[in-house]
């Protein structure tokens, strides 16, 4: 079962207009792994994140997503294959119009068809997941960042996805509110849940990552188990990253 | 991409007015003339007229019912009673009346009309049924300036639009200025204003505000006229000799048994009545209806106008390319002809394939126009929701009218709610407009109350009052949604 290949890119780039943005990407990942995505501001993490459910077009390359390759299907296949992968971005990205619980059941029961009272009821349990069960009937306005991502979290689980793809979730939270956060995101990942992280949290990714993906100038540079790369990273340009990052914190 | 959308455009605009062009000559090239048939079949003579000429025809209020009355309406029963078909009135601004007969909103148009050579080339005459002969309306106090109407030379000299004294004057009366308007309402007021220094008018209506008014004298025109330009005749649409030849019967009865007098002095008796109480309570139920008219059409538009503008707003964000530059070219050439033009053309130009009432044309074409505006407050509306939304929705798989519907709309109508509110408020201003093709809104009701009373400003300020009522009632409810919706998000 930890053998099942999730996602698999080959070859891929991306460009915006002339510039180059994502150059030769090559990267597996497997049922069961948290790949944590690390590197200096402007590398491609985010493009190479949208890349992973076409929110971005890629240039040239593949994404297999369980065999599909997503960037050789129509429109109406990548619908139906993106439900399938959760996003959770920086800003949250909650919808402001509804309340909680309907912002986690809107996609259930237009996508899946589901029935209101089942998506209600998964809804409410993973508001539990998240700790916000309370917080249900109130609109996203009136709750902190920290409690936003939790629930921005607790959405993309709605759907019931094989992988959770996260942008920088914590970057945009005040200091004390990045651990509740985090919380919720280990947890995931001791259910087994499939994730790939883009993150500035060293902490974080030396804890709870299988690998680590240094990018750098729009290729991943280094590649490895988390305790390998932070410590004897191969790479120049790593080396110079984590040092600085390690001085900082 | 620039150049294209304006080669559609232009392509749309050619194409539209040669559909117009022909479908006019077809209509025109009728041949068969069945116009007497058509009337005696459908038991019922439509007749079209601009009541705010008294004494040919104005309105009046009796017990409390609108009614048009007045010389040529006496002319018309008559016609009708002959033809033994009941008369149907229909009320336009002068302006219209000859395109109201040409495009078949009318089997015939009485309005004091004098058959000129010019008028003979578009529409046929009946037979001079009352010569009144021009005149000239000025103010008491300037008597001894313009004794005769030698003395207007150089003056500034007020006559309605498209009437024959507005013609004379600018060919008779040298180095005068000519200023014309709809309505002869607006030129006796401009003339008490001293906008104006003399009004030409035709003899009767001069003489009928003079009854009226103190404040006003009449000189005689004094110009050398021949028979068409002085006499009024009933207008026709061409190639109808049948009904012509009916008409005329009855205009040769009422010539030998001189009608037109006893009508003048009927019309006369009305309009005593009239004068009688001109306090703004009376006429109540005129303002009362014109109301709601007003707020009829602009609920009607603000619907149409919502649903049609979504429509648009949604093709603007189509994949296919014909789909976005024909909402594109819709939106822009609404915008960029006036709410006017566009009115008369629906009731005017698409009214020669499929005849439609003036009130649900004006409301067409109100919808239309607001249609356009709203697009483009919805389009600003919805580029306005944060990128992020559309990805979010995105990436849970939401197909793009879910996505539409449930995030990016509400969102966008809560950003652009005030706008909205705005165009609503336009709305019920700017579809006083219809009134030209003689529905009975806000704006039309006035000018009955005030050819009616011959009270030139007081009506105005009424109509004003109850357009500001309407409007800032409108804004209250809207800030009352606007303070709900903040409160949900
Ligand atoms: N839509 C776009 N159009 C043009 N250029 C873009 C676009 N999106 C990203 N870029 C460019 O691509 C490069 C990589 O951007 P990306 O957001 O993927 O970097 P990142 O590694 O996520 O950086 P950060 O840590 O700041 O989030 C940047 O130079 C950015 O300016
Ligand atoms: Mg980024």
């Amino acid at each position: 079962m930890q053998d099942k290949t999730i996602l698999e890119v080959k070859h891929l780039s991306k460009k915006f207009g002339e510039t180059d943005v994502l150059k030769d990407i090559d990267g597996t990942v497997k049922s069961g792994e948290v790949i944590c995505v690390i590197g200096p501001s402007g590398a491609g993490k985010s493009t190479f994140l949208r890349c992973l459910n076409l929110l971005e077009k890629p240039t040239s390359g593949e994404v297999n997503f369980e065999g599909t390759d997503l960037t050789n299907v129509d429109d109406k296949q990548l619908v139906k294959l993106r439900e399938r992968m959760g996003m959770v971005f920086q800003s949250f990205n909650l919808f402001p119009n509804m309340t909680v619980i309907e912002n986690l059941k809107l996609a259930p029961i237009r996508v899946k068809g589901m029935a209101d009272a089942e998506a209600e009821k998964t809804g409410m349990h993973l508001l539990g997941l998240v700790g916000l069960q309370e917080k249900a009937h109130v609109y996203p306005s009136s709750l902190s960042g920290g409690q936003q991502q939790r629930v921005a979290i607790a959405r993309a689980l709605a759907m019931n996805p094989e992988v959770m793809l996260f942008d920088e979730p914590t970057s945009a939270l005040d200091p004390e509110m990045v651990g509740e956060v985090l919380e919720v995101m280990q947890k995931l990942a001791n259910e087994g849940m499939t994730m790939v992280v883009v993150t500035h949290e060293m902490g974080f990714a030396k804890e709870v990552a299988d690998e680590v993906w240094f990018m750098a100038d729009g290729y991943i540079l280094e590649k490895g188990k988390p305790e390998d790369v932070f410590d004897h990273p191969q790479n120049e340009r790593a080396k110079d990253f984590i040092g600085k990052i390690i001085q900082s914190v | 991409m620039k150049k294209r959308v304006k080669a559609i455009i232009q392509v749309i605009m050619v194409i539209g007015i040669f559909l117009t062009l022909g479908i006019w000559q077809t209509t025109q090239a009728d041949a068969a003339d069945n116009s007497l048939q058509r009337i005696k079949q459908r038991g019922e003579l439509i007749m079209v007229t601009s009541p705010d000429y008294p004494p040919y025809e104005f309105q009046v209020n009796k017990n409390g019912k609108s009614r048009i009355v007045g010389m040529d309406i006496d002319v018309a029963k008559k016609v009708a009673k002959d033809l033994h078909v009941k008369l149907v009135i229909k009320s336009m601004n002068f302006d219209s009346l000859l395109v109201a007969i040409q495009t078949g909103k009318a089997d015939m148009a009485i309005g004091g009309i004098n058959p000129t050579t010019t008028r003979r080339q578009s529409v046929d005459f009946s037979k001079i049924y009352y010569s009144g002969g021009q005149s000239f309306l000025i103010n008491s106090s300037d008597v001894n300036k313009y004794k005769s109407v030698k003395n207007l030379r150089g003056a500034t000299i007020g006559a309605q639009t498209g009437t024959l004294q507005y013609g004379l004057a600018k060919k008779k009366i040298p180095n005068s200025t000519v200023k014309g308007m709809d309505k002869s309402t607006d030129l006796v007021l401009a003339l008490k204003t001293h906008k104006i220094d003399a009004l030409g008018i035709e003899k009767p209506s001069a003489e009928a505000y003079v009854k009226n008014d103190p404040s006003l004298k009449m000189i005689p025109s004094g110009y050398h006229l021949d028979k068409n330009e002085v006499g009024a005749a009933i207008a026709f649409k061409k190639g109808s000799d049948s009904l012509v030849n009916a008409v005329n019967k009855s205009i040769d009865q009422i010539k030998q048994q001189h009608l037109t007098d006893q009508y003048l002095a009927s019309a006369g008796k009305y309009m005593k009545v009239n004068t009688v109480n001109t306090s703004m309570w009376h006429y109540w139920s005129y303002f009362a209806k014109g109301v709601e008219y007003t707020i009829l059409i602009s609920i009607v538009a603000t619907f149409f106008g919502v649903l049609i503008g979504v429509i648009l707003a949604l093709m603007r964000f189509s994949k296919q390319k014909w789909i976005r530059g024909l909402a594109i070219s819709y939106t822009e050439f609404i915008r960029g002809t006036p709410l006017m033009v566009q009115v008369m053309f629906v009731y005017f130009g698409i009214g020669v394939v499929v005849n439609i009432p003036a009130l649900i044309s004006g409301m067409i074409a109100v919808s239309l126009n607001s249609g356009a505006y709203v697009a483009e407050i919805i389009r600003g509306g919805i580029n306005s929701v944060a990128a992020g939304q559309t990805e979010a929705a995105e990436s849970l798989g939401l197909s793009k009218r879910d996505m539409m519907r449930f995030v990016i709309l509400p969102q966008a109508f809560k950003n652009i709610w005030p706008a909205l509110g705005n165009e609503f408020i336009s709305l019920i201003k700017e579809s006083s407009i219809v009134s030209i093709i003689g529905v009975t809104d806000l704006i039309y009701q006035l000018n009955i109350v005030r050819a009616d009373t011959y009270r030139g400003v007081m009506p105005i300020f009424v109509a004003m009052l109850l357009y500001f009522i309407m409007t800032f009632a409108l804004t209250r409810l809207l800030n009352h949604y606007e303070g709900k919706m903040k409160h949900a998000g």
